[in-house]
């Protein structure tokens, strides 16, 4: 199973939950089974036309996907998916 | 009478390995420019005019409110009640507290036309902002200059925070192609907690410090985030500059080049800025003249003006928040209404 990190402002619309393990074998997969499970959050990761968000950043293991294969790039058991928001808070 | 001798002032620091004689004598000479003077902002401020760093300027569009006493620890009830700018109570608080530095205060809104000038001659430039229109502009710009910059956000109980070495890490453009729109929640929408700002602050200000001082090498080279009331710290990679990166890649400044930016609606609040070039403001004048309609009055520094239902700011610059309303088409009406086309 992999595991993917919901950071706190996007837990909203996860269930609340901190992580969670999906089985997958690349970034793609695991994200298109979060959001199956969590369809509320389809729309703070995706655009209309089902590409991932530019402001909405994606990691495995540390390392940013667009620096690797973007949504091909291989996961697997216990390989750990971070997604990191942009945000602008200041004042 | 407690010496004011810098040695005993800065005694403890010194004292510390990292910083020792040499970095604080670095700091002296140091000038830092702190953009957006509000949470974030006048916590890094603060931090660094206690620290010793030489020569602060800082830049902030706004004026102080009853709202932001909660979190923007440089100002006092005082502040809001006269509305004074930002920029402004921020370097008086600071003056009372070290008056051996040198705090250059701008209230002006950073943009494409002035950025050169309002950040002329510093060597480091830290973000108090809270939008991303300005945190790119000053991106385009530090990655031009090869200056570096830190960038820093809080919203609810989280915090991020990223060192940007033009050339040498990731830069903002790097790590965020994109600003945010619309999905994600915002100090307006989760609130935000002061020690979540403040952590944020500190966090940025230590980096800050490192880079002043010359120690590098102990940079952190990671977008850093946490949540402190979940208890989360997450680290993730952003040591080299990524590959095609429009802004330190292509050096494709669109920001600099500034399309399309006339009206600025701000963060977390329903107002609108205006920003007028050219049209120095008498301030007295302006108030007998704006008087039959509405309340109005007015200090050195800023003059609030209430055509109901809206209330209207105005700089001696000529630049105008005008609260009430985010259509920009009614504060743009207004405006040319009570100060002009």
């Amino acid at each position: 199973m992999t595991k993917i990190h919901i950071p706190t402002p996007l837990r909203q619309y996860a269930g609340k939950q901190p992580a969670v393990e999906v089985k997958a074998t690349t970034v793609g997969e695991a994200l298109a089974g979060l959001v199956a499970r969590h369809p509320d959050l389809r729309r703070h990761l995706y655009t209309d036309d089902g590409k991932l968000r530019a402001f909405v950043n994606v990691y495995v293991n540390d390392e940013d996907v667009r620096y690797l294969q973007k949504d091909a790039t291989a996961v697997g058991d216990g390989d750990t998916i971070s997604i990191v928001p942009s945000i602008a808070g200041g004042r | 009478m407690t010496s004011l001798e810098p040695d005993e002032r800065y005694s403890r620091q010194v004292l510390f390995r990292g910083i020792g004689p040499e970095g604080q004598r670095r700091l002296a000479e140091a000038r830092v420019a702190v953009v957006g003077c509000g949470a974030t902002g006048s916590a890094i401020a603060s931090l660094l005019a206690r620290a010793g760093v030489g020569t602060l300027r800082i830049i902030d569009r706004d004026y102080v409110e009853p709202s932001n006493l909660q979190r923007q620890t440089l100002f006092d009830e005082a502040d809001a009640a006269e509305s004074l700018p930002k920029a402004i109570a921020a370097a008086r608080r600071i003056a009372a507290f070290n008056s051996q530095i040198v705090v250059e205060p701008q209230v002006a809104d950073l943009t494409p036309d002035n950025i050169a000038a309002l950040l002329e001659g510093m060597q480091l430039i830290l973000d108090g902002t809270d939008n991303f229109e300005t945190r790119y502009l000053i991106n385009d710009f530090a990655v031009q200059a090869s200056l570096p910059w830190i960038y820093t956000a809080a919203v609810g109980s989280y915090g991020v925070s990223l060192n940007i070495l033009p050339g040498k890490t990731a830069c903002l453009a790097c790590v965020f192609p994109d600003s945010p729109r619309g999905a994600i929640e915002t100090c307006e929408t989760a609130g935000i907690l002061n020690s979540a700002v403040n952590l944020a602050a500190s966090i940025a200000v230590t980096e800050a410090l490192k880079l002043m001082v010359g120690a590098e090498e102990q940079l952190r080279r990671t977008l850093l985030s946490f949540d402190v009331w979940h208890n989360q710290r997450a680290e993730v990679g952003a040591s080299k500059p990524r590959i095609g990166c429009r802004a330190c890649g292509l050096k494709d400044f669109v920001h600099l080049a500034g399309e399309g930016r006339p009206h600025i609606t701000l963060c977390g609040r329903n107002s609108v800025q205006i920003h007028e070039r050219h049209r120095p403001l008498d301030f007295a004048e302006m108030s007998q003249r704006l008087s039959p309609h509405g309340a109005v009055r007015h200090n050195a520094f800023v003059l609030k003006f209430w055509p109901e239902p809206y209330e209207v700011t105005l700089f001696p610059d000529g630049r105008a928040i005008i609260k009430g309303t985010t259509d920009t088409a009614v504060a743009r009406s207004l405006y040319a209404r009570y100060v002009g086309n």
